[in-house]
């Protein structure tokens, strides 16, 4: 196979949000920077199609006390992550800068002239949540860090991460169009892979697309961060979002209506008629609301905007088609479906898998060198833009002071992936990653989802380990796409184990962490689940947070 | 299933094919009309219509199993 070498300071891996602010930022500070992205960067992430809501603190709109816009903020979704709190003073101390830079690079974070906050609120509570025109905002952060003489090698998917002694030295990459292996060289990487999409089967089973969070998104970066020693924490820990049924889409938030019964009876006590400012935070409050009425005869339930005014209507539209939400709104109006007359079934989506890389506020991990901002660490949009910047802030100033690295030392490591994925693209029959992908699902859902216990884990456990044998020594890549597919799919499987083992650890049932073997919740377990492999072992540890 | 390329409007410049980072499109050729190789692994981000400069030239079609439910008014 075909082989590139390419040396760079900082290697940002993933180009969506959080790696081009990693990747503006070290180049301002004087860093070569290359941004690997396996699709492209105009379009490439969960944040592709757009984005409407942005966590930012402005003080002339808050008041001055920044704890008590955090504290507000926990109360909807964002408390579901257990993060130290020195991590949102960080993100809430930076928020406005970054706006406003956004702002000035021509992603309109203004709404007729004002900072408007809606959404994801409490009716009476502070709003949290600013609404901005992210409809394009990949395309505006590309030519920003190309116009800093960021080189973004689009279509190649890093796919290992190459560490020689207690550091990081680069990573391999393969790329998606033609039969190339690329090895990067630098002295610090930063992951900004995003979430972990294609774990769990979404709701429609074999359909591996049907996803809020896309398809890119598959672990990537935790998985390659697990196999060189970097913490993960609480990757057992799943979660689930709730959103229009069965056209899987975020923006709950964004939608102006109230969550009801079939008899039209608000299933919440938050709002009883559409509310632009807040939304229905009741989608928050309880996730599994849908399902659960439906479970109980109770169901289905609607997001219901009858009543709104048309003003509203094409207020919601508008940050409709901002938050990606385009190609359902042409569905809709191709169906005849009108949010103000027709209520909108929601449901609850898959369990997905939780947990980060963890990461100080300075977005380091413990892997010298190495560094994760986005939703692969402190998730959501507003911290991928903030943490990724400070992560290029990190990675620069640490690549100052790094010796060059020789990749040459790592050249077992190298030869190995090398032969690994000429085997993959040697075959001539075995199973697709399709096949190997849905057998993950298939076995995720049976055996580590909503009811897990010892003997259930262990017998996924050893199913799993016996596909990926047989997923190691017999799936087949057709060409540069699927061993793209393939790669990815290799990654879900290093997943889908932890989330065995560590589930498996974690004696107790919390949240959606049910165990009836050991049915109540452990209150000296309210620490962070840290696992991370030591020389080929995983080695577990509970951890203080600092609140 | 989706995208369908409407042969007569399009103007073969490829932006849709850059604009899919699922490579829906993989195996195009520089100036020749798009193929749509993987269908299935189509996302409905719409970003390839988002980058079409010709209006009708692009379009998703939406598979049965992801038709929004609603309630008949």
């Amino acid at each position: 196979m075909e082989e590139e070498f390419i040396k760079t300071d900082v290697l940002c891996v993933g180009g969506g949000i959080a790696g081009l602010m990693a990747a503006i930022r070290a180049s301002e500070l004087g860093a070569k920077v290359i941004v690997v992205e396996k699709g492209d960067t105009l379009h490439g992430g969960a944040a592709r199609a757009g984005n409407d809501h942005f966590e930012c603190y402005i003080p002339e709109i808050h008041g001055p006390d920044r704890e008590a816009f955090i504290k507000d903020l926990l109360r909807g979704q964002k408390g579901e992550a257990l993060m130290d709190r020195e991590i949102f003073r960080t993100q809430f101390t930076r928020s406005f800068d970054i706006i406003k830079l956004w702002d000035s690079w021509g992603i309109p974070m203004q709404y007729k002239g004002r900072w408007e906050f809606a959404g994801h609120s409490f009716p009476g509570q502070i709003r949290t949540y600013l609404k901005y025109s992210g409809h394009f905002q990949q395309t505006k952060l590309t030519k920003q860090a190309l116009d800093r003489g960021v080189q973004i090698t689009n279509r190649v998917m890093a796919s290992d991460l190459l560490r020689h002694g207690d550091s990081i030295v680069g990573a391999i990459g393969v790329h998606t169009r033609e039969d190339k292996l690329v090895v990067f060289q630098a002295k610090a990487v930063i992951l900004g892979t995003g979430r972990c999409a294609r774990l769990f089967a979404g709701p429609t089973p074999g359909w591996l697309f049907n996803d809020a969070h896309f398809g890119t998104t598959t672990g990537d970066g935790r998985a390659m961060a697990y196999r060189v020693g970097a913490e993960l924490q609480n990757v057992e820990m799943p979660q689930r979002h709730i959103g229009p049924k069965y056209f899987a889409r975020f923006g709950q938030a964004t939608w102006v209506g109230v969550l009801r019964d079939p008899q039209g009876k608000p299933v919440g006590t938050f709002v009883t008629k559409p509310d632009r400012l807040h939304g229905d935070i009741i989608c928050e409050v309880n996730k599994l609301i849908p399902e659960q009425y439906t479970k109980s005869g109770k169901g289905p339930v609607y997001m219901d905007g009858t009543g709104m005014s048309d003003e509203d209507y094409e207020y919601m539209m508008y940050w409709m088609r901002h938050e990606g939400n385009t190609a359902m709104l042409n569905h809709m109006e191709e169906e005849g479906i009108d949010a103000r007359t027709h209520p909108i079934e929601f449901m609850t989506y898959q369990m997905r898998c939780g947990g980060l890389i963890v990461t100080n506020a300075e977005a380091e991990t413990n892997v010298k060198g190495l560094y994760a901002a986005g939703d692969e660490s402190v998730g959501g949009i507003s911290a991928a833009a903030v943490f990724g910047w400070i992560s290029g802030e990190s990675a620069a100033r640490y690549a100052q002071q790094a010796k060059t690295p020789d990749v040459e030392m790592v050249k077992t490591k190298i030869d190995q992936r090398e032969k690994l994925i000429d085997q993959l693209r040697g075959r001539e029959n075995g199973p697709d990653w399709k096949e190997a992908n849905i057998a993950l699902q298939q076995l995720m859902y049976d055996y580590a989802g909503s009811v897990r216990s010892e003997t259930l884990l262990r017998q996924g456990l050893s199913h799993l380990l016996r596909i990926k044998e047989k997923v190691y020594n017999t799936m087949v890549a057709r060409n540069p796409h699927e061993l793209r597919r393939c790669l990815e799919v290799l990654n879900l499987l290093d997943i889908g184990e932890l989330v065995f083992l560590a589930a498996d650890d974690r004696k107790e049932t919390r949240g959606l962490h049910i165990r009836p073997d050991y049915p109540f919740t452990n209150p000296m377990l309210n620490k962070y689940h840290i696992v991370k492999n030591v020389n080929d072992e995983l080695v577990t540890e509970w951890r203080e947070v600092n609140r | 299933m989706p995208p369908i390329i409407k042969r007569e409007e399009c103007i073969a410049c490829g932006k849709c094919v850059e604009a899919c980072s699922e490579d829906v499109f993989y195996g195009s050729k520089t100036g020749e009309i798009p193929v749509i190789t993987y269908p299935d692994e189509c996302v409905h981000c719409n970003c390839c219509i988002d980058e079409c400069p010709e209006p009708r030239a692009i379009r998703l079609r939406i598979p049965l199993p992801m038709m929004l439910v609603y309630k008949p008014t």
